[in-house]
């Protein structure tokens, strides 16, 4: 004979922990693939690929101090696809001839920056950062100097990652 | 036969007895325009979801196509204009009114005890609405979505500890790509809506379960004192629900509706333009309800401050507006006989109008 649960205190109980248990199971047993899917992100790794810029010896030849916006195109893997990411790298020869990579990315969050000849600043359409041509913070709320791309020069071609130098939070690109 | 049917459900679920149940609900007298708020906010929904639906029918969620498809629905679609701009206005129409049933409930004082929990459940449907209007905005797919996403997904980095896992997994990746266009797809037209649709329930049966209550202006002839919670157990007069209430509900839904439209007609959904990664000119721009906000973001320079601007201000802000009816917990409603909330209220909205004012000024021109 099966007992009513209120004539059974004990039962109660029981079938209460029961109920409890059913449910923390199949809770669990579906919230471990849902969080495994939604983090999925932080295990993967990002496709660091390297391209063409441009020759040395053409760059050296642009005015210094003027800043030249040059696009470069990355090849690479974004989740089940293969994608070209179009870049602007900002080239900046410095009046002792070294040359600068800067992404076009204000170091604030993130906005396309605009280069303005009259005030010899880059400044960022949105929240009002500037910075001045080698990339220093000159105004507004940006935390940190340009970012630089990482590159490195074979046989006279630079050579662009998209990657920046100094970023260990992985923050633009 | 009418009768017929109904006695064929009444006899088996009590059919009439249950709408007269739900219809019959007493309803303070005086206020009933100011009641209309809060049915006008779900209709708006409903209108929503129903336009959301059928966008989906030509809708693709991958950037570079998004805004094509967007613009497909616009130009080539038959009334396809109509449909997202009622979506687009709807939601706009949305947010509004969203902040005026706030300010409305905030200075009548009816988030007071017994109403805490509807005060902390029409907060969460403010935030997730906010949050669907912003991602609404991102899946156009055009210039301006692009950036937002960026923008944001940098803002939410700034979090603390957990801030750049939180970047990576919105974006599917380090960069904002396909996965990141097929997030937001899903969070717009899933997870989001299933939440207000969830809530909303719960705000109306909480409105039920605490009973008829209403602006001050209801208990004229009470006599009990003010700081006696029983005071506002009991207005003067109350009407039902159905008709008078829905009836002025309706009238309020059809204008606002009739605006909405108009608007759909008359100005559309601008759609930008493609997204174009070497643009050199392009100045992004937030929605007019994001303006208070991306006006905050120009302040607290440099690396310790910005925390400020993206975290703990407007994480600060809600958390207050979250636990309004536990820091204010007065037994007093007229807004003229607590001058200190009501002070404190309206400057509140005239520094949102001021910040979005002057966040949407003209940024930095191109060239000077």
């Amino acid at each position: 004979m099966t007992k009513s649960s209120e004539e059974s205190p004990s039962r109660r109980t029981f079938m209460m922990v029961v109920i409890g248990l059913i449910s923390a199971v199949v809770g669990v047993a579906v919230a471990i693939p849902i969080l495994g899917e939604v983090l999925s992100p932080l295990f993967k790794k990002r496709d660091i690929v390297w391209s063409k810029l441009g020759k040395v010896s053409d760059l050296k030849n642009i005015e210094p101090l003027v800043p030249k916006f040059v696009p470069v195109y990355f090849r690479v893997k974004e989740g089940w696809t293969v994608n070209t990411l179009p870049r602007q790298v900002i080239v900046v020869k410095d009046i002792t001839g070294k040359l600068y990579f800067f992404s076009n990315q204000c170091t604030h969050l993130g906005c396309p920056l605009h280069w303005i000849p009259a005030r010899q600043k880059f400044m960022c359409p949105c929240h009002g950062g500037m910075f001045n041509v080698l990339g220093k913070v000159v105004g507004g709320p940006p935390p940190r100097p340009l970012y630089v791309w990482v590159h490195k020069i074979e046989n006279d071609t630079v050579l662009i990652q998209n990657k920046f130098l100094d970023n260990p939070k992985e923050r633009g690109v | 036969m009418f009768k017929k049917i109904q006695n064929w459900f009444d006899e088996r679920i009590g059919l009439t007895e249950l709408i007269n149940e739900f219809n019959g609900e007493r309803i303070p007298a005086r206020g009933g325009w100011a009641y209309t708020l809060g049915s006008l906010l779900a209709f708006l929904f409903t209108i929503q979801v129903v336009t959301g639906i059928f966008l989906l029918f030509y809708y693709v969620p991958y950037f570079p196509m998004a805004r094509n498809a967007t613009y497909y629905i616009k130009h080539h679609v038959l009334f396809g204009n109509i449909l997202l701009g009622i979506h687009l206005w709807g939601a706009f129409t949305m947010i509004f009114f969203l902040l005026v049933h706030m300010s409305r409930v905030y200075f009548s004082g009816s988030y007071k005890k017994p109403r805490e929990l509807q005060w902390v459940v029409g907060m969460v449907l403010f935030s997730v609405v906010v949050v669907l209007g912003l991602t609404g905005y991102m899946l156009i797919g055009n210039e301006n979505s692009w950036w937002t996403i960026n923008v944001l997904t940098n803002v939410a980095s700034h979090t603390p500890v957990i801030g750049g896992f939180l970047r990576i997994i919105v974006r599917g990746g380090t960069e904002t790509s396909v996965l990141t266009m097929q997030h937001i797809f899903a969070v717009h037209v899933w997870l989001l809506p299933i939440i207000v649709i969830m809530f909303i329930p719960v705000h109306i049966f909480l409105i039920r379960k605490t009973g008829e209550q209403g602006l001050p202006l209801e208990y004229k002839n009470s006599k009990l004192a003010d700081d006696d919670i029983n005071k506002w157990k009991h207005p003067d007069a109350t009407v039902p629900f159905f008709p008078n209430q829905l009836y002025k509900d309706m009238i309020v839904a059809l204008c606002v509706f009739a605006v909405v439209y108009m608007l759909a007609v008359v100005y559309g959904a601008p759609i930008g333009p493609m997204y174009r990664p070497l643009a050199l000119n392009f100045a992004p721009e937030a929605d007019w309800y994001f303006l208070a906000n991306e006006e905050l973001l120009k302040y607290f320079p440099g690396h310790g401050l910005i925390i400020f601007s993206t975290f703990l201000v407007p994480t600060i802000g809600f958390a207050i507006l979250f636990a309004l009816p536990f820091i204010d917990r007065g037994h007093e409603r007229s807004p003229f006989k607590r001058p200190a909330a009501a002070v404190l209220g309206i400057l509140f909205l005239l520094l949102l109008v001021y910040l979005t004012l002057i966040g949407g000024e003209p940024k930095a021109p191109a060239t000077v």
